[in-house]
């Protein structure tokens, strides 16, 4: 097998060293850490990206909940910094992680309430970041997909062209690209290219698939022998291409762009509704509903309070001279 | 490109140690410069032009110089950080806020401070960047800038609850993409980045987002078409591509996980095609059922059929009965068997099955059968057998699927009643 390989690779391997001297390799690490609090099923779909990314490395749950790194920070100058990124989960201190473990890109998955993922990316020396509200999750093992890639062969980066039109969508495209994408000759990576990551846009959300390249070789053949020998000789060429699909499935929504740590907000999305605003919601029309009822009963009573048909309280019906309680009493 | 980052590590690897020592001392010098002058703007005027003056230095195109603030991460870890490559092709713009962003984070212990220079550092790299954000003054000074800051803040207590603050900085946004972006274009190998668009958005393949099948299937497309250019210009590029079928290596999925996978995939097939046999069974027991009772019936009109036959041959012996032979019975035989066209034998069996005659089916009538009469209507084999009214759909559905008749009263109300 290592000879299949290196009788493909050998009279390549050769060239781009000659063709343009020795090739300038984009060296690229990710690191990636969950958040403490995260649930099984976060903690797979993390794995499953991690397992995909030869370049990546993955450190131990981020505990940010003991540190208060928003409350040590001494408050800034008035109305300066509102709203700074990432203090609360304590970016900057994840960004020195990552710095310390050789990584120029961070994915942190933040779990809250043990329900909410979401995730961050961030380019680590200094920017930009972006969070990401993930839902959708399905994990390769949850979706039994009969998908399979070699661990740590290089996926092509398929992006929808919706990301070439938007500069936030722009950004996102590049950190994906630099965080997903295994740069040549990682370290761990593997030869040949078997699946394909694609990015689409779709209700203003990124939605994420992972897919196998299947190749198997071209059904459209012409009856002759002559046709098969060559369809034989060319087989490499004449394959046809389908797709399976391996997982995991995601759906990211953009919620907040940053250019740089601490800096500015440069991109936030409009659309996103925090998934705690979703469930109180939900809550309050399911109260609602009891409310109105139970209004209702307290009218009714008063309603019939007035018009005397109540044993107690109430206003009292005026006597009838003709009621049979006056006729014979 | 490549010699002056060769040089760079070069001089990283030499002077590794001595940087650092520098720079602490350097951070400590503008700490406590920092510390005398607090209380204007005066400080940070004069941190600002410090600042100006060392991206000018690294500007000057120095390759020592901007190599200062680099080696402080990069002595040990070449291996991990592009930034290096990014530095060579990404304009010195790169440096400058890397460099900050250093300067800053090894001050982290004040914090304050860190604020300020990272307003600061704001100030100098996203002067453009709040320019076009719609309602705010020219952002010329570090104040100006926190001026606005201010009142953006105001803003967004005012508009919150109106609509939620839209922020699309597109200048802030183009110059992160510029600082981060690696080249995809026709410019590098696509070996390198491996990264293709598609054609045309995929949203337009979607007309609703909720249909599970029209919408994988339009990521599905948006996949394959790009595959298809990848693969046609990494074989252009000489990249090994489809893996050999004899080339085993760890998987992403384990072959646990492949075999669960398989097993699902054979239940499933299995679960199917054991459906469609109990269907097909199904169908052929009624199909089944429809020719046994019709078989039923042809046999008695069968039956039928003959005994009429018999009947008019009797009638015809009966008719000319005068001079019989002494082979009458020979003839009779014969006569029966021309008219059925069976052979002897059946007759027997046949005869069971005749009724009896008349005298004793009217004795049978007026005086009873003589047989018992007890069970006559319980249930024997046959009846035991017949499922023809037997229905499993119904069965299982019980008598919940059909409301009852007379809806049974609650309790308090049957009470009620009672008294």
């Amino acid at each position: 097998m290592g000879g299949a390989y290196k009788s493909l690779n050998g009279s390549e391997k050769a060239d781009p060293a000659s063709a343009n001297g020795p090739a300038r390799k984009q060296k690229s690490r990710v690191l990636i850490v969950p958040s403490r609090g995260i649930t099984y099923r976060h903690r797979h779909l993390m794995n499953d990206l991690f397992a995909m990314m030869p370049h990546g490395k993955r450190d131990v749950k981020w505990d940010n909940k003991g540190k208060l790194y928003g409350t040590t920070r001494p408050q800034a100058p008035a109305g300066l910094h509102g709203r700074i990124l990432g203090t609360d989960i304590g970016l900057t201190e994840l960004c020195e992680l990552a710095e310390m473990s050789n990584c120029n890109n961070l994915i942190y998955f933040e779990a809250r309430k043990g329900q909410d993922l979401y995730m961050w990316l961030s380019r680590v020396p200094n920017g930009p970041t972006v969070k990401f509200h993930c839902q959708n999750m399905h994990t390769m093992e949850e979706l039994h997909f009969v998908g399979n890639a070699l661990k740590g062969s290089r996926p092509v980066l398929s992006f929808d062209a919706a990301f070439d039109k938007e500069p936030y969508l722009r950004v996102i495209k590049q950190l994906f690209l630099q965080t997903f994408g295994v740069p040549e000759g990682a370290r761990k990576s593997k030869p040949f290219i078997d699946h394909v990551m694609a990015f689409s846009i779709a209700d203003g959300k990124i939605w994420i698939r992972v897919y196998q390249i299947n190749e198997t070789e071209a059904k459209a053949q012409t009856e002759d022998g002559e046709t098969e020998k060559s369809s034989s000789k060319n087989r490499t060429k004449e394959t046809d291409i389908n797709l399976l699909e391996i997982g995991p499935r995601i759906t990211l929504t953009t919620i907040v762009l940053e250019g740089s740590f601490g800096g500015p907000i440069i991109y936030e999305n409009k659309e996103f509704i925090s998934p705690n605003q979703v469930r109180s919601d939900l809550r309050r029309q399911q109260a609602g509903k009891h409310n109105a009822r139970s209004e209702q009963f307290v009218e009714r009573l008063a309603k019939k309070g007035d018009l005397g048909l109540r044993t107690h309280g109430g206003k009292k019906m005026p006597t009838d001279a003709l009621d049979s309680r006056e006729l014979f009493a | 490109m490549v010699t002056k980052s060769r040089l760079k590590m070069a001089l990283a690897h030499e002077k590794g140690v001595d940087f650092k020592k520098l720079h602490q001392k350097k951070v400590a010098k503008q700490a406590s410069k920092k510390k005398q002058s607090k209380t204007g703007g005066a400080a940070k005027d004069g941190e600002a032009e410090e600042w100006e003056d060392e991206e000018e230095e690294t500007k000057g195109g120095a390759p020592i110089d901007d190599e200062d603030d680099e080696d402080d991460s990069e002595d040990d870890d070449e291996e991990g950080h592009d930034v290096a490559a990014y530095l060579d092709d990404s304009a010195s713009s790169d440096s400058e806020v890397e460099m900050e962003e250093k300067i800053a984070r090894v001050r982290q212990p004040k914090q304050s401070e860190l604020k300020q220079k990272a307003n600061n550092k704001k100030a100098v790299a996203a002067v453009e960047e709040d320019e076009d954000d719609d309602d705010e003054e020219d952002p010329e000074e570090d104040i100006a800038l926190e001026d606005l800051e201010d009142l953006s803040d105001a803003e967004k207590e005012d508009l919150v609850p109106h609509q939620r603050l839209t922020i699309n900085n597109t200048t802030a946004l183009e110059m992160a993409l510029k600082r981060i972006s690696l080249a995809t274009d026709k410019s590098v190998p696509f070996k390198s980045h491996m990264t293709l668009s598609s054609v045309e958005p995929t949203a337009d393949n979607i007309p609703d987002v909720m249909d599970d099948l029209k919408r994988e299937l339009a990521f599905y497309g948006q996949a394959l078409e790009t595959v298809k250019q990848a693969r046609s210009l990494l074989k252009a590029e000489n990249v090994p591509f489809s893996r050999p079928k004899d080339y085993f290596a760890e998987m992403v999925k384990d072959d646990g996980q492949m075999e669960k996978v398989k097993a699902r995939l054979i239940e499933e097939a299995s679960a199917k095609k054991a459906s469609a046999e109990a269907r097909k069974l199904r169908d052929l027991k009624k199909f089944g059922k429809q020719v046994q009772v019709n078989k039923l019936q042809e046999r008695q009109k069968a039956k039928k059929e003959t005994l009429d036959k018999i009947k008019t041959l009797k009638r015809k012996r009966a008719e000319n009965s005068g001079d019989l032979g002494t082979h009458e019975a020979d003839l009779f035989d014969v006569g029966i068997e021309e008219e059925l066209g069976k052979p002897d034998k059946k007759r027997g069996a046949d005869r069971s099955g005749d009724r009896p005659n008349n005298k004793r089916m009217k004795k049978d009538q007026k005086y009873g059968f003589g047989g018992k009469k007890r069970h006559s209507k319980s249930g024997d084999a046959m009846s035991s057998g017949d499922l023809s009214g037997f229905s499993q759909k119904a069965m299982k559905q019980g008598t919940k699927g059909k409301p009852p008749k007379t809806a049974r009263l609650g309790k308090s109300r049957r009470n009620a009643g009672k008294r």
